[in-house]
């Protein structure tokens, strides 16, 4: 089922469908997403938004429908090929490597870019420091936009940062591999109304030094959805209810009714 | 063909054994995420137990029916509290350890009760007689001689299996087990005594370690102390091929393994010592096909 | 410990020295004392003073100064190295001792590599050192082939038969994934003992090693003293045990080791940003084995013979309690766990009978009391690579 590209889109599903067993998560998902564009993806609880960005990342396999990325058909295309195509996300639940330094787990984001051959990193010593040093320079860059503190803490142990540091580091390392598009799971999670306008003034500013990245933000928080997004698509039982910018999605009566109906 | 009969009450028996003990290793599992590898050693203890109960009650001149049934008494309490015990003092409080930390401390429990058997029972060393309390002898149906004692056996080992079964599926317990190995957390809250299903579900599963070493020394009539280690090793593969935590799993696992083992020795006698390496390889290929066992679940997930 | 501090600012160096001195000496008085009292007081000495460095900082001291004077340790170990060989010089049995120790520390460091690094349980690390002295054998008595390819061909075979698991190695995980080596270890044995071609349960003869000339059945004659020809095994065995050391320590301190951890700790994140899973597991699978085979040959070699009761899944037990002794992931608690694993049962003769049992409860009592092995792994620090 090929689709046609329409043009400006990053990204496009058609008739997505992703089936559990007898559960449908995702319900005939057409989904555009623009060109350097903060989309916004909401919804009441189980209506599919998670799903949603596992299928993009490859985590699920999907049932029905298509996915393009830049034109490029990645229905199919496995978790690590995504990353080969430009894309990177975090995770509702913090999905970061624990035990490992800040480095480490950043430095993950690049992975694609590292040499990571054995005769490079048994033998070639010198060259191998100077890409860690490399990477260890970019990584300081991208914490140090969020807080010059963090990036003192580059080869501490991820465990010993707090939450909002934790989901920090992770959107470095989806943003240390330059993609194209970068998908936030819930980067609200777990935090307090303060440090959620933060992350949201921390998320303008990445994007402005960055320049033109495409995000994809599923969100519950809809002070934050409102005040960073461009657009939003608004799902309900895995299907596509509302798309608009926010304050229009906001009033749109069926949209309420999927939120309020809700009891 | 008589041989065939023989081979077929052999593979009854020795699935019927793995069924046990495989039965054990997923209750464990299913309720506290824990691989017990010392449950084969805990059956050896309970099978020693039965011995000496045999010998006390022997001496004190009951009868035989009396010997038999203090046998399984011995075996069934001794493991009971043997399992409950370890379960208590090393599992518990190490619930939160890496798994493979608890797998090695599971693995080094047996070889403490092991090793223990093999140096403080007198004669440790070597294979102890168990004596015959069952009636000798048997019958023909064809060809094939079928013994008497084994059959009683083999029928003992399955009612014991079923009222495990019954006991994990129709009672009160049986459902705060299945409640608690669902989800911890929401067992508690619906009021469930975590403290007392936990050892008590341990005690379940030992005791029919310790029935399972029973029947074992009857119909072989012998036991030794290393028993245990195989047993073990053949009813965790029996257990993780039917999937862990599933009941009709380690069932089903239990007679395949025996009858995979019947298989090699009935098909091709001269590669009769290789039964189990037949076996395991197998069961290997099961494994690759099927990584988390026959009965389990398949979730979406590519990665 | 600060990392903002520039690299000129002075590390006490004395607590590195003192550390190798330490452990050389603790190696020396345990491997000649003989008499059973003195040398339960001594281990009482020699636990009392570890207690007392690891409570007073001693520890992390000797290992700041070990990073940040890598030659210096190196120079340190040789002497020290050279200095217990000197010692040990005509006692047969101790050296014998001490060349076990660093065989099971070497397969050890593999399986670190395995377990440590890449989340692989292992349970037939045994399975794989016997695939490699039954190599040596074969070839043995085949002859022909020259010593050092007959080591390097137990490593070969050894990655070959592991090869066969790596489908259901890949596949499982978790305790599906243990079964898996466990099964196998259990069929090793198995089928050694039932195969008369391999010598059955009697074992097999093999001769000693003779590398480029040198000769190991022969003592070595150094300045007017006399070396027992076990020197030469314990040199080999020690060069051995550096090289894995030094493998894995450049390892951990790559990428390579950042992508081992990652796979290790999130198979999922480690997709998602493109590492291929497979790839990085089979190669810490192959490590892992190659390094069992080659010393399951020197093992061979050295003894003269093999059996299928030296490889038992007993064995392979003993190897993952060592890694996990010694802190799971750290290759440098591999020696100390390795020599107190091997050596202590040896020494102490009023337990022999015992000392599986003792091993046990002690096994036991450390994964109560210190789940996090002897030496914790350490937080990968590759500032002296990268510093800005």
């Amino acid at each position: 089922m090929t689709a046609t590209s329409t043009p400006g889109s990053l990204l496009e599903s058609r008739g997505l469908t992703v089936r559990f067993g007898g559960l449908l998560a995702l319900n005939e998902l057409d989904i555009d997403v623009r060109h350097g564009e903060v989309l916004g993806l909401i919804g009441p609880n189980g209506s599919g938004k998670t799903t949603f960005l596992n299928v993009i990342s490859g985590v699920y396999s999907a049932s029905a429908g298509s996915i393009r990325l830049d034109g490029v058909d990645i229905t199919t295309a496995s978790a690590q090929s995504l990353s080969n195509h430009g894309l990177a996300r975090t995770f509702q639940r913090s999905r970061l490597c624990l035990p490992l330094s800040v480095f480490d787990n950043i430095a993950l984001g690049a992975q694609k870019r590292l040499d990571s051959g054995l005769w490079q990193n048994l033998v070639r010593r010198k060259e191998f420091a100077a890409e860690a040093r490399a990477i260890a320079a970019e990584a300081r860059e991208l914490l140090h936009v969020f807080n010059p503190m963090l990036a003192d803490k580059l080869f501490e142990p991820a465990i010993s940062l707090g939450m909002i540091d934790r989901r920090r580091v992770e959107i470095c390392r989806a943003l240390i591999g330059k993609p194209k598009l970068v998908l936030l799971d819930e980067p609200s999670a777990g935090m307090t109304h303060d440090e959620t306008d933060q992350v949201v003034d921390e998320i303008l500013g990445i994007r402005k030094s960055l320049g033109g990245l495409t995000i994809i933000i599923v969100e519950h928080e809809m002070g934050l959805i409102e005040r960073v997004t461009d657009r939003c698509v608004v799902l309900n039982y895995g299907k596509k209810i509302c798309e608009g910018r926010f304050r229009d999605v906001a009033v749109d009566p069926v949209v309420r009714e999927a939120y309020l109906g809700q009891s | 063909m008589g041989v065939i009969g023989q081979h077929l009450l052999n593979g009854m028996m020795q699935g019927t054994i793995y069924g046990l003990v495989a039965m054990g290793f997923t209750i464990f599992f299913g309720v506290m995420n824990v691989i017990k590898f010392s449950h084969g050693d805990v059956l050896t203890l309970g099978a020693f137990g039965g011995l000496v109960a045999v010998w006390a009650t022997h001496s004190l001149g009951l009868s035989v029916p009396s010997q038999f049934i203090a046998a399984f008494a011995a075996a069934m309490l001794l493991s009971a509290v043997a399992g409950a015990g370890i379960s208590h003092f090393l599992i518990m409080p190490l619930r939160n350890a890496p798994p493979l930390n608890m797998l090695l401390m599971t693995m080094m429990v047996g070889t403490v009760l092991r090793e223990a058997i093999r140096l403080f029972f007198p004669n440790g060393t070597n294979p102890q007689r168990f004596p015959e309390l069952l009636p000798s002898g048997g019958f023909d149906i064809g060809s094939s001689f079928f013994r008497t004692d084994a059959l009683i056996l083999i029928v003992a080992g399955i009612a014991s299996i079923g009222v495990v079964y019954w006991i994990i599926n129709r009672t009160k317990f049986g459902l705060a087990m299945r409640a608690v190995a669902e989800d911890v957390e929401t067992a508690r809250t619906m009021g469930i005594n975590f403290a007392r299903v936990i050892p008590l579900t341990f005690a379940l599963g030992s005791i029919t370690a310790g029935f399972a070493g029973t029947i074992y020394g009857l119909y072989y009539s012998e036991i030794n102390y290393g028993m245990g280690l195989l047993l073990a090793v053949i009813g965790f593969t029996a257990a993780i091929v039917g999937g862990l935590g599933n009941i009709w799993g380690a069932i089903i696992g239990g007679y395949l393994f025996a009858g995979l083992q019947t298989f090699v020795v009935a098909a091709i006698p001269s590669m009769s010592d290789y039964k189990n390496v037949f076996a395991f390889v197998l069961i290997i290929m099961l494994i690759t096909w099927r990584p988390t066992g026959l009965l389990a679940e398949r979730g979406s997930e590519r990665v | 410990m600060s990392k903002l501090s520039p690299s000129h600012k002075t590390v006490p160096v004395w607590p590195l020295i003192a550390a190798v001195a330490f452990a050389a000496a603790a190696l020396t008085t345990l491997v000649l004392i003989e008499n059973q009292k003195i040398l339960g007081l001594a281990l009482a000495g020699i636990a009392a003073i570890c207690f007392a460095a690891a409570r007073f900082g001693g520890v992390t001291a000797a290992e700041t100064a070990a990073s940040e004077n890598p030659w210096l340790l190196r120079g340190l170990i040789l002497i020290a190295a050279l200095a217990v060989l000197f010692v040990l010089r005509d006692d047969n049995f101790g050296l014998l001792m001490v060349a076990t120790v660093l065989i099971y520390a070497t397969v050890c460091i593999g399986l670190t590599i395995q377990m440590g690094y890449a989340g692989l349980t292992n349970f037939a690390a045994a399975a794989f050192v016997g695939t490699g002295g039954y190599t040596a054998a074969m070839l043995g008595q085949k002859g022909g082939l020259p010593d050092p390819l007959v080591l390097i061909s137990g490593g070969l075979i050894a990655v070959l038969i592991g090869s066969l698991l790596i489908l259901p190695v890949l596949r499982t995980r978790g305790h599906y994934a243990a079964l898996t080596t466990l099964a196998f270890g259990v069929m090793f044995n198995v089928f050694l003992d039932a195969n008369e071609l391999l010598g059955g349960p009697q074992g097999l003869k093999i001769p000693g090693i003779n590398l480029f000339g040198w000769d190991f059945s022969s003592d070595l004659h150094i300045l007017g003293f006399t070396f027992s020809f076990y020197v030469n095994y314990v040199i080999l065995t020690g060069v051995l045990t550096a090289l894995a050391m030094i493998l894995a320590g450049l390892l951990d301190k790559s990428w390579i080791g950042v992508w081992l951890d990652v796979v290790r700790l999130d198979e999922t994140a480690a997709s998602v940003f493109g590492l291929k899973i497979g790839y990085w597991k089979i190669l810490a699978f192959t490590l892992g084995n190659f390094l069992a085979g080659v010393m399951g040959a020197v093992y061979a070699k050295m003894t003269g013979f093999i059996a299928p009761s030296n490889f038992t899944f007993g064995d392979s037990l003993v190897m993952v309690s060592i890694v996990i002794l010694g802190g799971i992931g750290n290759r440098w608690g591999v020696l100390p766990a390795a020599l107190i694993v091997v050596l202590l049962p040896e020494k102490l003769q009023f337990i022999q009978e015992y000392r599986l049992l003792l091993y046990a409860i002690l096994v036991i009592v450390i994964l109560i009391v210190r789940p996090d092995g002897f030496v914790a792994r350490r937080v990968r620090a590759l500032r002296m690579e990268a510093r800005s």
